[in-house]
């Protein structure tokens, strides 16, 4: 298997990451700890284990980062876990689900397999540009689950000269986090965004966030949509909410891209804020990401229900700037509302 | 052994779920943070005393052998199955049964970790002083079973000072207590202290009863950098003369101070020489009063001193020298930190020599060594890095390494400080114990364990 031994020994194995990892904290097992995903690896690498129960271990990581924060070695397991899958994929060592979610992605353009009309949120597409400054990428999740909050996204960003693309497709976030190449989709997407010649790309999903800024081989800025909201809020008639509300942190918007300050800029512009117990870097996973939602709902559902624990006392509202975030706490909350920031902002400018 | 589908659906009968046998599980247990490998047959995560017992019942019956494993810090192969059978993952069994603050104790399974334990206790004012640089990581148990220690111990001693009882599983399942509520008793023969350093070798612990201590209400740290490890350790010595017991009195020598430098490139430290940390805890005006003695005291010697003024740097130092050990491909990404002769320790007096010889072995087998460790009780930490991708620089290492711990012997000290000995020191026990003390050992082993089915192969036993 193509894995390099070198990085992967880096490793230690001083279980720093058992602190952290939340995906072990829920299971206990070492399998479902960093380190001992880095050993399967290892072991896969020497050729030793290649059954279809590694990916029990290796499908179960978010890919959160938090043992990146925390690891002495300096290695980043993530990535290793993301190669692995890869490796394993392309023996067609793979899951069920991993299955559907390339024939989805693939055949339709999006997670979901939907063959609906991506853009069903826009109520006018007579507002589409064909040259623009921005495009709102919007993101599967965005599009055909929350379409109200794309709907309100592209309305405030519309005012800023912003456009969408007019055949946006998945933007190969879930088939990279899960091993597979995603290169059809971002070919189509760059040619599309070459089309409209924009400056920038402003997304409110973090999973497109990292992946149009990591993944993509374009030079376009990429802009979260809170960073982009925040430096316009001199600009955006926001009154100021009764609320107290809290923020949590995407792990691949905070620990992976270090986009800290500028949500909570927002955030403290519209109501009185306070910080969850775990923030910026070490704010703790959702449990959504890194496959784990689709794979093993159960496990996910139980991280979020973790995360819920470090609300603050009295606080009436979570925010977050994620819709899969946003997803999997709300699934888990019965008392406190889940809003995505967009929402937040669009509340203050009713 | 009998059939393995029949043990496994024994041991599933007990625990459920809980228990695994699956390759890639056992893969993720065949070691701890040492060298040392060993595959295991089966994973267990019992909950409870009752379950450890019955667990332990079906392995004496088939003479299976059961290693117990806490976080699977330890760096001397103590954890591993070197002989496979049963790992016994005691890490679930992780509830603080009893904070009993008026009598200073409190009671806890062993899979509790010292961090949040701390965390828990800091409200009512004590503290479990025993501080590896694993705390936030390890466990009680494996503390115990290997009387760890760290950078505090020069004033607080080593985990052995603070157990008070254990409730422990024999290996024919029977559950026995060592101690009791009593901060002292001087009746019967001290298991208590015999099975503090066992590793796993004559019983599994289920329970530890834990003596703590008053949280001291202030700390200040002085930062002194000297020509020589020599002269440093002169100082110590004066220190101590003095009357005076920092809470922590730490060496690290110029490699170490870079590899810091780059965990935390805002760590602020003297560029040349061998630095020593100071640390005094107690009141405002005693730390102030012992702070200024040090001062005074290196004053004459030192190539530069300086006291840390905020406990954040305070705090950021001691975080950056918690993960040194680690660290070392921050500094140089081709090498990788290698626990092997990592623990050695020498009577006080003798540090700098132990310093100048390791430098001599570093040089004579071209591998370089990080060097830092608690000088204020002869204990030092050997951090040798290689490129692992090398064979050569392998082979080079294990000649260093026993040269290392050969030099500790010779200079009338120990192979372990507080690491243990598990597999990777087993070598040296009887050189440095003498055949009668192991003999006495061995028939220790034979009363607790006839059928020597606990942690076999360590210990040399
Ligand atoms: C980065 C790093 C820093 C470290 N720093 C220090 C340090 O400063 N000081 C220090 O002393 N050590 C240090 N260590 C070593 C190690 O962390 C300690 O020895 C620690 O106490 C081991 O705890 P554990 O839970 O990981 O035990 P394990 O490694 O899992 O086990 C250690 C031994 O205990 C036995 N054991 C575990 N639980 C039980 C039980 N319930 N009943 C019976 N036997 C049991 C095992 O069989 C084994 O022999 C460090 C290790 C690392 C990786
Ligand atoms: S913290 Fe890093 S080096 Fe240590 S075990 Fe985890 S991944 Fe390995
Ligand atoms: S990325 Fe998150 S879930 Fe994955 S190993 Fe690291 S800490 Fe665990």
């Amino acid at each position: 298997m193509n894995l390099d031994l070198r990085v992967i020994s880096k490793c230690i194995r001083c279980g720093n990451c058992r602190a952290v990892c939340p995906v072990f904290e829920e299971e206990g097992w070492e399998s479902a700890n960093t380190r001992g995903r880095i050993m399967i690896i290892k072991s896969l690498a020497n050729g030793h284990n290649q059954s279809p129960e590694v990916l029990e271990s290796l499908n179960a990581c978010t890919t959160c980062g938090l043992c990146i924060e925390n690891c002495p070695a300096g290695i980043n397991p993530p990535d290793l876990v993301e190669v692995a899958r890869r490796e394993l994929a392309s023996l067609g060592i793979m899951t069920e689900v991993q299955v559907e979610l390339h024939r989805n992605i693939l055949g339709a353009g999006n997670t979901f397999g939907e063959r609906l009309d991506r853009l069903a949120w826009l109520h006018d597409r007579r507002v589409l540009k064909k040259k623009a400054d921005y495009i709102y990428f919007a993101g599967c999740l965005a599009s055909f689950r929350n379409p109200e909050i794309s709907s309100k996204a592209f309305e405030i960003l519309s005012r800023f000269g912003a456009t969408v693309l007019q055949n946006e497709q998945c933007c190969g976030s879930p088939l990279i986090r899960t091993g597979f190449d995603a290169s059809p989709l971002i070919e189509h997407n760059l040619r599309e965004i070459d089309r409209v010649g924009a400056g920038a790309i402003i997304t409110g999903c973090a999973g497109c966030y990292t992946t149009l800024k990591n993944d993509y081989p374009s030079q376009i800025d990429i802009i979260s949509i809170s960073e982009f909201l925040a430096d316009h809020l001199q600009e955006m008639e926001l009154r100021r909410l009764n609320l107290q509300v809290t923020y949590h942190d995407p792990c691949h918007l905070g620990r992976m891209n270090k986009i800290y300050e500028k949500p909570r800029q927002l955030i403290e512009a519209i109501c009185s804020f306070e910080e969850m117990v775990t923030n910026r870097k070490d704010a703790r996973c959702c449990g959504g990401g890194g496959g784990v939602r689709a794979g093993y709902k159960d496990l996910s559902l139980r991280l979020a229900r973790r995360r819920l624990d470090d609300i603050p006392q009295g606080v009436d509202c979570i925010i977050t700037s994620c819709p899969l975030c946003l997803r999997n706490l709300s699934d888990v909350s019965n008392d406190k509302k889940v809003m995505d920031i967009v929402e937040l902002v669009a509340l203050s400018m009713e | 052994m009998k059939g393995a589908i029949q043990i496994f659906d024994r041991f599933h009968e007990i625990v459920n779920e809980r228990v695994r046998s699956s390759l890639d599980e056992r893969f993720c247990y065949a070691s701890d943070a040492s060298q040392i490998e060993g595959l295991p047959d089966f994973v267990i995560r019992p909950k409870s005393t009752e379950e450890v017992s019955r667990i332990l019942m079906i392995c004496n019956e088939f003479e299976i052998p059961v290693t117990a494993r806490g976080a699977g810090t330890g760096l001397a192969g103590g954890a591993t199955p070197v002989k496979g059978g049963v790992v016994l993952d005691m890490s679930s069994m992780n509830n603080i049964i009893e904070f009993d603050i008026e009598n200073l104790q409190v009671i806890v399974e062993p899979g509790v970790v010292p961090e949040k334990l701390n965390r828990t206790l800091k409200s009512s004012g004590f503290f479990f002083p025993p501080d590896p640089g694993s705390s936030a990581i390890c466990t009680i148990g494996g503390m115990i079973s290997n009387n760890s220690s760290g950078i505090h111990c020069i004033k607080y001693g080593t985990t052995r000072n603070y157990v008070l009882d254990l409730q422990v599983v024999l290996a024919d399942g029977r559950v026995i207590n060592t101690g009791s509520k009593v901060l002292k008793s001087s009746v019967g023969y001290d298991l208590t202290r015999l099975f503090v350093g066992s590793e796993g070798t004559l019983g599994i612990i289920t329970r530890a009863g834990l003596k703590i201590m008053p949280l001291p209400i202030a700390k200040r740290l002085v930062v002194a950098s000297f020509d020589s490890a020599v002269i440093a350790g002169k100082v110590v010595i004066q220190i101590f003369s003095a009357g005076i017991i920092p809470s922590a009195c730490e060496i690290l020598d110029n490699t170490t101070i870079a590899v810091l430098k780059r965990c935390d490139p805002n760590l602020v430290f003297p560029n040349l020489g061998d630095i020593i940390l100071f640390e005094v805890d107690g009141t405002d005006n005693s730390t102030a009063e012992q702070s200024y003695r040090i001062i005074e005291i290196c004053a004459p010697l030192a190539q530069s001193i300086r006291e840390v003024s905020s406990k954040t740097e305070m705090g950021a130092i001691w975080e950056a020298r918690r993960l040194v050990g680690a660290a070392i491909s921050r500094l140089d990404p081709t090498k990788t930190r290698v626990y092997a002769g990592e623990d050695v320790g020498v009577p006080i007096k003798q540090i700098p020599i132990l310093i100048k010889k390791i430098q001599e072995i570093s040089e004579e087998f071209d591998i370089p060594a990080m060097k830092y460790g608690h000088i204020g009780d002869g204990s030092l930490h050997v951090a040798l890095f290689i490129d692992i991708m090398d064979p050569d620089q392998w082979e080079r290492l294990k000649r260093a390494q026993e040269k290392i711990h050969r030099t500790a012997i010779e200079l009338g000290g120990t192979v372990s400080s507080e690491h243990g000995v598990g597999l990777a020191r087993a070598i040296y026990m009887r050189d440095q114990l003498g055949n009668d003390f192991l003999e006495i050992m061995q028939s220790i082993k034979r009363t607790f364990d006839p059928k020597g089915i606990l942690n076999p192969g360590k210990l040399s036993l």
